[in-house]
């Protein structure tokens, strides 16, 4: 620690902090335009300027001065206020000063401090700048004209995004901050330069001119889309969430979000929301009031209920609350009587429910999202966690350039994660995962590296058998992955003093369950790697729910139908109700043919959405509901984090909130009464769910609370299975598209804006042979039948492999998938 | 797709640089493994180019794991290199103190008639590119005028005559 004195206060900080630092530990404020807490020191605007006795004769910038001992700093002397007022008068020779019409105002770092600095005049003259301004991308306006150059956008960009769509170019009076060949911004759309854009530079387009900053109405939230759990703050005016406003200050995250999380909001006031239940009258949907909607609801669950419970059936969205999740569960289970409810087809929840179950003891991930940065090699199973848990990616981006983490994966594709600085990659034939993961530690077997520990724990002998059947040299043939790598991987893996396990779940990743899940889990036994910081195994959700979910059993448990079986039950007939919570079945599950023909069944549907899905058109009653921001409750997020939501506006239309709906069934149902705020049934879920008992809605706070858990592990033998493979046929992937989550943004106008249909993606020799390039279209055949879709060319897709993202009803690529890991496709022009 | 779109990508082609990537591929395989590598990179393939094609940045960008937008900084940072082709003759007028009252401007003047280009300016043959400089460092010989790296002292109105006469019959290939 390292004592000095600022503005005669004493202060004590750290050696490595700057005047800066230790100036705001105290609670001094020096002024700043191109500092940013998240980013390394720049030194660039020169606002900062502070006069240190012991280095007279010039003014010290604090943001890049690091402290010494016994320092003596002050910040407010006649020569500093004239120094940045100086800088201040510079700055605004070339801005625009187009105060009135800029998205900025209010919230401007350059106009408040010329206001704080009373810069009324200017003792210089200039031309302003004559910059042309980018309005040809979807969602960032780039206006160079206002820019100060103090390069946040480029270093956030590089050192946090790791994309780096921006740096400075030209230079002297000419410099501005540009993108390659100046061209429109083609990029990840994060938003992250806006966020961080001191003036109005950089503005969000679908925000432009809809409300000035100061009257927005700033509401705390949680993203609801990816199961990153970040939090977000809700820019509300006149009832309509109208932007993301960014708060340094929320989260592990630091108010980071992706472009989802900072474009996707509009889904909220979509003018396509639902605003009055809808009862099939002569085989249309027709608006009806509440009371004949539930009555009707009522009446056919009761029926169901009396003649037999087990043919009414439940798929419940990992996206509404836990309050509601819980609920659900409660008419379903208790009240009904039927154990037949599911969510995501499995995807999302059998990697907790099954794998982590059987392996710990707890449904639950061991390690935290805070362990990435802590830990010293880093297993990624999958390059496109980044896709599906983009801020999960910035974590990852973090632990590689800063920490200097070794990043290892173990993936079908490349992609982003791939191109870190020294990540190493493991390219394997597709399906081949539980494979190599055996392989691996088989490995550490081999070696002896295994943990003394692991040896007397449940199920090691087992496992050492079953792998004693394994060849590595026949995995890494089937693999497509050499033996060296796989043996240097185990022996990293195993010697690395800390390791973490990132697996990414849900529909994107139809192979990533239960055994896969248990083959990790089995390396981090093995080798010690559990219950240190740093180590062990994170299971990354895909909904904003996932883990809630989980933990609340929302999934079969005594013996009733899963997602699948559930819909095969009303196309033989056996579930006569279906009661369907914000799933969308027809385009996100596999096998679209079976969804439809489980809808069309006769079997009753009640479907309750925001939005008319593709699902909800062919439902014979639909219940409009409230999105998370127009209600309360809390989030389970990756790492066992529970968050809480808050309401932000009241509700769309007619619409109620699920927890209303379902406590006005569970009433009509029981005919007791089932009520009470979000609170109370938060304090219900903690009295009976593992791990929730010491917390209540009070404790949550803002920055909400992960629960605790305590692990039973067990080695569990898995067998992998050799894929199969199809001569002259491509190996087809599905997955998720950066800019999408399950099938909800679809209605967000920002990830419409950037990605607004499938695609096919493949790599450039594939391009090549068959004589295809970007944008063309091409036609996808396989055994369930054929689609044709865009191309898209680019590196990450091996020779042989294609990729399709699941999102979209147009080209649904359900309609060709089976829920397979890979489905083998032929392609042609 | 429709015709117009067939069109437009067709067009779209055309625009794009065709550059044979042999030779940068060449250059970066002699500096892979050397640590700060970008700028000997950059200077071999305008060696190679004369010049740093588009597509040669991409393969970079690529092969160096190097984001585009910082090599296209460093590009436009740097005075020595060139974005755009260059002629196959570089020729500098010095149009320093010395040369200037020496009568630089009239030898300037008179290569704009000459070559039909500016400054900073390549001809459509690529054979010349023309530019004023400030000081090229021997101004005992001014009024001063390079072509590549031969120097023409004590310039004259007739002498660039001469020159352009001469650099039209040279051949184009190196």
């Amino acid at each position: 620690m390292v004592n000095l004195t600022i503005d005669d206060k004493q202060v004590t900080v750290a050696k490595d902090a700057t005047i800066f630092d230790a100036a705001k530990a105290a609670g001094i404020r020096i002024p700043i335009l191109c500092h940013d807490k998240k980013l390394h020191p720049f030194g660039g605007c020169r606002m900062c300027l502070v006069e240190v006795e012991q280095m007279k004769g010039r003014l010290i910038p604090a943001c890049t001065t690091p402290v010494t001992e016994g320092m003596i700093v002050r910040t407010t002397t006649d020569e500093i206020m004239t120094a940045r007022k100086l800088v201040l008068e510079l700055l605004l020779l070339k801005h625009p000063l187009d105060c009135p019409v800029c998205d900025a105002a209010g919230d401007c770092d350059l106009q408040n401090l010329t206001y704080e600095y009373k810069v009324n005049a200017n003792k210089f003259t200039d031309e302003k700048f004559r910059w042309d301004i980018d309005y040809e991308n979807p969602l960032i306006e780039r206006d160079q004209n206002r820019c100060i150059h103090c390069g946040k956008c480029s270093r956030i960009c590089d050192e946090i995004v790791a994309f780096g769509a921006y740096s400075f170019v030209n230079r002297g009076i000419e410099a501005k901050i540009s993108t390659p060949f100046d061209e429109k911004l083609d990029c990840e759309y994060c938003g992250s330069c806006i966020s961080v854009c001191p003036v109005g530079a950089l503005i969000a387009k679908p925000f432009k001119f809809k409300a000035r900053w100061w009257a927005l109405n700033k509401v705390k939230s949680v993203c609801s889309y990816c199961g990153t759990g970040c939090q977000l703050t809700l820019g509300v005016k006149d009832n309509k969430v109208l932007t993301t406003v960014y708060d340094e200050d929320q989260g592990f995250h630091n108010g980071q979000l992706c472009s989802r999380g900072r474009f996707g909001y509009q889904f909220i006031n979509s003018d396509k929301r639902l605003t009055t239940p809808l009862i099939k009258k002569n085989g249309t949907l027709v608006p009806a009031s509440w009371e004949e909607a539930i009555d009707l609801v009522v009446s056919r669950l009761s029926e169901a209920k009396k003649s037999d419970p087990s043919s009414v059936a439940a798929l419940v969205t990992p996206r509404l609350t836990n309050e509601e999740l819980y609920l659900f569960r409660k008419l379903f289970k208790d009240v009904i009587g039927t154990d037949s409810i599911d969510h995501s087809a499995g995807y999302a929840h059998k990697a907790l429910t099954e794998g982590l179950k059987e392996s710990f003891g707890i449904t639950a991930s061991p390690s935290l999202i805070e362990d990435i940065q802590k830990t010293d090699l880093l297993l990624v199973l999958k390059s496109d966690a980044y896709e599906t848990h983009p801020v999960i990616g910035f974590e990852i981006n973090l632990a590689v350039k800063r920490q200097g983490v070794d990043l290892r994966i173990l993936s079908d594709k490349s992609g982003k994660l791939t191109r870190l600085p020294d990540a190493k990659k493991y390219i394997h034939k597709p399906g081949s995962e539980i494979l190599l993961v055996n392989a691996i530690a088989k490995s550490i077997l081999d070696q002896n590296l295994a943990d003394p520990a692991a040896q007397s724990l449940p199920g090691f002998d087992a496992l050492k058998s079953a792998l004693a059947a394994v060849s590595i040299e026949q995995i890494s043939a089937a693999a497509g992955v050499p033996v060296e790598a796989i043996t240097r991987l185990a022996t990293d893996y195993a010697k690395a003093g800390k390791a973490l396990i990132l697996l990414p779940i849900g529909l994107g990743y139809p192979g990533h369950g239960s055994e896969l899940t248990s083959a990790l889990a089995n390396l981090a036994i093995l080798t010690g790697k559990l219950n240190k910081e740093g180590c062990g195994i994170l299971i990354l959700g895909e909904k904003n729910n996932s883990q809630g979910a989980a933990d609340l059993a929302i999934h079969p448990t005594a013996g009733g139908r899963d997602a699948g079986a559930i819909l095969e039950g009303c196309t033989s007939g056996a579930v006569k109700v279906l009661y369907i919570a914000g799933e969308n079945p027809v385009v996100s599950y596999p096998d679209k043919a079976k969804s439809v023909k489980a809808l069309e069944s006769g079997a009753f549907v009640v479907v309750q959405d925001l939005f008319l899905t593709e699902t909800a058109q062919m439902a014979d009653v639909v219940l409009p509901v409230k999105s998370f921001a127009e209600k309360c409750g809390t989030f389970t997020s990756v790492g066992r984090n529970v968050q809480q939501i808050r309401k932000a506006i009241s509700a769309v239309g007619q619409s109620r909130s699920d927890r209303e709906i379902t406590a006005e069934l569970i009433s009509k149902l029981s005919g007791a009464a089932c009520g009470g705020s979000s609170a109370e049934i938060f304090t219900e879920i903690a009295a009976s769910t593992p791990g929730y008992s010491s917390l209540s809605t009070d404790s949550l706070g803002d920055n909400g609370v992960i629960y605790p858990v305590v692990i039973t592990p067990k080695l569990v033998p898995v067998v992998g299975v050799v894929p199969e493979t199809e001569e002259g046929k491509f190996a087809l992937l599905i997955g998720s598209s950066l800019y999408h989550c399950g099938t909800m943004s679809r209605y967000g106008e920002g990830p419409m804006l950037v990605c607004g249909e499938s695609y096919l993606e493949l790599g450039r020799t594939d391009a090549g042979k068959l004589g295809v390039s970007e944008g063309d279209t091409i036609k996808l055949k396989s055994a369930a039948g054929e689609l044709n879709l865009k191309v898209k060319v680019g590196t990450r897709m091996p020779e042989g492999v294609v990729f399709v993202p699941y999102h979209f009803e147009t080209s649904a690529i359900n309609s060709v998938t089976a829920g397979n890991p890979v489905t083998w496709v032929t392609l042609s022009r | 797709m429709s015709n117009a779109t067939a069109q437009n990508a067709a067009t779209e082609e055309k625009s794009e640089e065709v550059i044979d990537l042999t030779a940068a591929n060449a250059v970066i395989d002699k500096y892979l493994t050397l640590h700060g590598n970008l700028m000997p990179v950059l200077q071999g393939i305008q060696d190679e180019y004369g010049y740093v094609p588009k597509p040669t940045i991409d393969l970079v960008a690529e092969r160096l794991n190097v984001y585009p937008s910082q090599i296209f900084g460093v590009l436009t940072f740097y005075a020595q290199f060139h974005l755009k082709p260059r002629g196959r003759f570089i020729i500098r007028v010095c149009v320093g103190t010395a040369c200037h009252v020496q009568g630089a401007p009239r030898i300037v003047e008179t290569f704009f008639d000459k070559l039909h280009i500016g400054h900073a300016e390549t001809s459509a043959d690529l054979r010349y590119t023309f530019e004023k400089v400030a000081c090229l460092g021997a101004c005992g010989m001014a009024p001063l005028a390079m072509v590549n790296d031969a120097t023409y002292g004590a310039m004259t109105v007739q002498k660039v005559d001469a020159i352009v006469a001469d650099y039209n019959q040279r051949p184009m290939k190196k």
